[in-house]
């Protein structure tokens, strides 16, 4: 009853208002936000692209036709790849025992994935590049046990940036991966067992392909976020294995070129939309974001 | 038999072998650290010859350390406010609104959270040189709620969906005025979620270095940016101690959250 006398009150300033307050009017505070503090400021960068320094493509003839560049886009795809490969390698076991084991001892390791998450990322590329380095503890170990005389380089090449980003890939990938398979009937892998498959048949022929939705889209979403990982490639990798993020900070902060940071952003946009549509199309939008 | 726990055999020996091999990977570097940070070796030896706590003295007594943690608190403290608010704000008009696009919007809100960072900095440095907002405390909080109200937004509006509106309705019904149902039996009825949003804005941005490494200048940095500018010239044990003290930070915020859960569960 109260809205309703509130509806018949506010209908005296009509001419004032011309219309109900909505449900809609809530969500303009962030959208101005957003289109002022994000669209705006990325379609400004976008722009500079094909205006600076002079009109037209010049730039992205540039940028495609240089082989240092073409190798740093080779070598951002080169880490992305190598790191969801081994990402999706061991995070498959790892995911898959979670699902079935005791839940005390998975609760333990959640906690540990949890932990691991939400630490600090400078942090936690600080502790490798401390373990890999030299004299670091790994060398040490490795020495130690007589598998090699001299240190291995181990960092400031594509070895440590894979280590690294991998580090904090893993529970990207493990958690979704964890709810793909948890959600699999233990039924249709006891059928597989009773019609005399083997371990080998019901985990190539079954259990696999049934969890391939959850690979494919955990991979996916892995490998979009290392195309645009800056910080642990920046600290691990070597000049050698630059990857696009840094290409388009060194652009903006070291080169001042605006027009040329602005294009390998786009690159980078392209890309990681492209990918994300893909997605999208074929896997839903629920495990967006790796929440 | 692969989904039964007990019935693997030696699959289920090899299975437990990987996964405690990638806690332990996960793990020790993270105590690595925190056993660095007291070790006496400038040179980070491991075992450190000794034990000391003239790293964290030294943390301590810089006050460029001192400094850049406080921007870092006041800026995460105000983004996580504002966050909360405007995600709740927001979550609202997308549950209860009833319009075209409004997919279509709830997409554009979650954009900044699947974008690459670094495209976001390098733009937002751009135009902030241009309305002179670079280097300023305004211009920090700026970015870092472009890139936390989508967690905001995403934990608020879960909790929503999760709600049963009629209970909101029966308020009416009773006499309260939209506005006031809203506010006494709705918002705490969604009080995990607008908890779980506030914990995830404010890490965000206490976290957050990409987009910080541009917005700050020589006189304004966060704690993150103070590490990344120092660990790009050596790697002192002082950033193991500041690494540890953010560890410690972590464990108390996901006990507080486990604390929580458990306590509104109840």
């Amino acid at each position: 009853m109260a809205s309703q006398t509130e509806t018949e009150s506010g209908a005296a300033y009509a001419p004032l208002r011309a219309r109900r307050p909505t449900d809609f009017d809530l969500t303009l505070p962030a959208l101005g936000l957003l289109i002022l503090f994000f669209v705006l400021p990325v379609a400004i960068l976008l722009t500079r692209s094909v205006t600076e320094p002079q009109p037209g493509l010049g730039n992205y003839a540039e940028l495609l036709g240089s082989s240092t560049y073409l190798r740093i886009f080779a070598n951002t795809f080169i880490v992305s790849g190598l790191v969801t490969f081994v990402s999706l390698l061991i995070g498959f076991p790892v995911a898959w025992a979670l699902a079935i084991m005791p839940s005390r001892i998975a609760s333990i390791v959640f906690a540990i994935l949890l932990l691991s998450m939400w630490t600090n990322l400078l942090a936690r590329t600080y502790a490798w590049m401390v373990l890999l380095q030299r004299t670091g503890v790994i060398n040490k170990v490795l020495i130690g046990i007589g598998l090699i005389d001299k240190p291995l380089p181990l960092v400031n090449n594509l070895t440590g940036v894979t280590i690294g980003m991998t580090y904090i890939m893993l529970p990207f990938i493990i958690l979704p991966l964890y709810g793909v398979i948890r959600k699999i009937d233990p039924a249709i892998l006891q059928a597989a067992a009773l019609c005399g498959a083997t371990r080998w048949q019901s985990l190539v022929r079954v259990l696999l392909p049934l969890a391939m939705p959850g690979m494919a889209a955990g991979a996916l979403m892995v490998f979009v976020m290392s195309l645009g990982y800056f910080v642990t490639p920046a600290l691990l990798g070597g000049t050698a294995n630059m990857m696009l993020a840094e290409l388009i900070a060194q652009f903006v902060q070291s080169l001042v070129n605006w027009g040329m940071g602005g294009a390998a952003a786009l690159v980078l946009l392209v890309v990681t939309l492209a990918l994300y549509a893909v997605q999208l199309r074929f896997f839903g939008t629920d495990r967006m974001g790796g929440r | 038999m692969l989904l039964n726990f007990d019935r693997l055999g030696w699959w289920r020996l090899a299975l437990i072998g990987i996964t405690l091999t990638t806690a332990a990977f996960l793990l020790l570097p993270v105590l690595f650290i925190a056993a660095l940070s007291f070790g006496s070796s400038q040179w980070l030896i491991f075992p450190p010859p000794g034990w000391t706590l003239k790293w964290y003295q030294e943390l301590l007594a810089d006050p460029r350390w001192l400094e850049s943690t406080w921007t870092s608190f006041q800026i995460a403290i105000i983004v996580t406010v504002l966050s909360v608010l405007l995600g709740l704000v927001t979550s609202f008009g997308l549950t209860r609104g009833r319009f075209m696009f409004r997919e279509a919007l709830k997409a554009l809100f979650l954009t900044p959270m699947i974008l690459p960072v670094v495209v976001l900095a390098v733009a937002l440095y751009a135009f902030f040189l241009q309305i002179g907002l670079s280097g300023t405390l305004t211009g920090f909080v700026i970015s870092h709620l472009v890139l936390a109200l989508p967690f905001s937004i995403l934990s608020i509006t879960n909790a929503l969906e999760g709600f049963d509106k009629s209970i909101e309705d029966a308020a009416v019904l009773c006499g309260a005025s939209p506005l006031e149902a809203r506010l006494r039996v709705t918002l705490p009825a969604i009080s995990h979620g607008i908890f779980s949003a506030a914990v995830f804005s404010f890490l965000t941005s206490w976290d957050e270095v990409v987009v910080a490494i541009f917005m700050s200048s020589p006189t304004l940095q966060t704690l993150p940016v103070k590490i990344w500018a120092t660990l790009r010239q050596d790697l002192t044990p002082v950033v193991a101690a500041a690494s540890t003290l953010l560890i410690l930070l972590t464990v108390l915020l996901m006990v507080l959250v486990a604390v929580v859960r458990k306590g509104l569960k109840s």
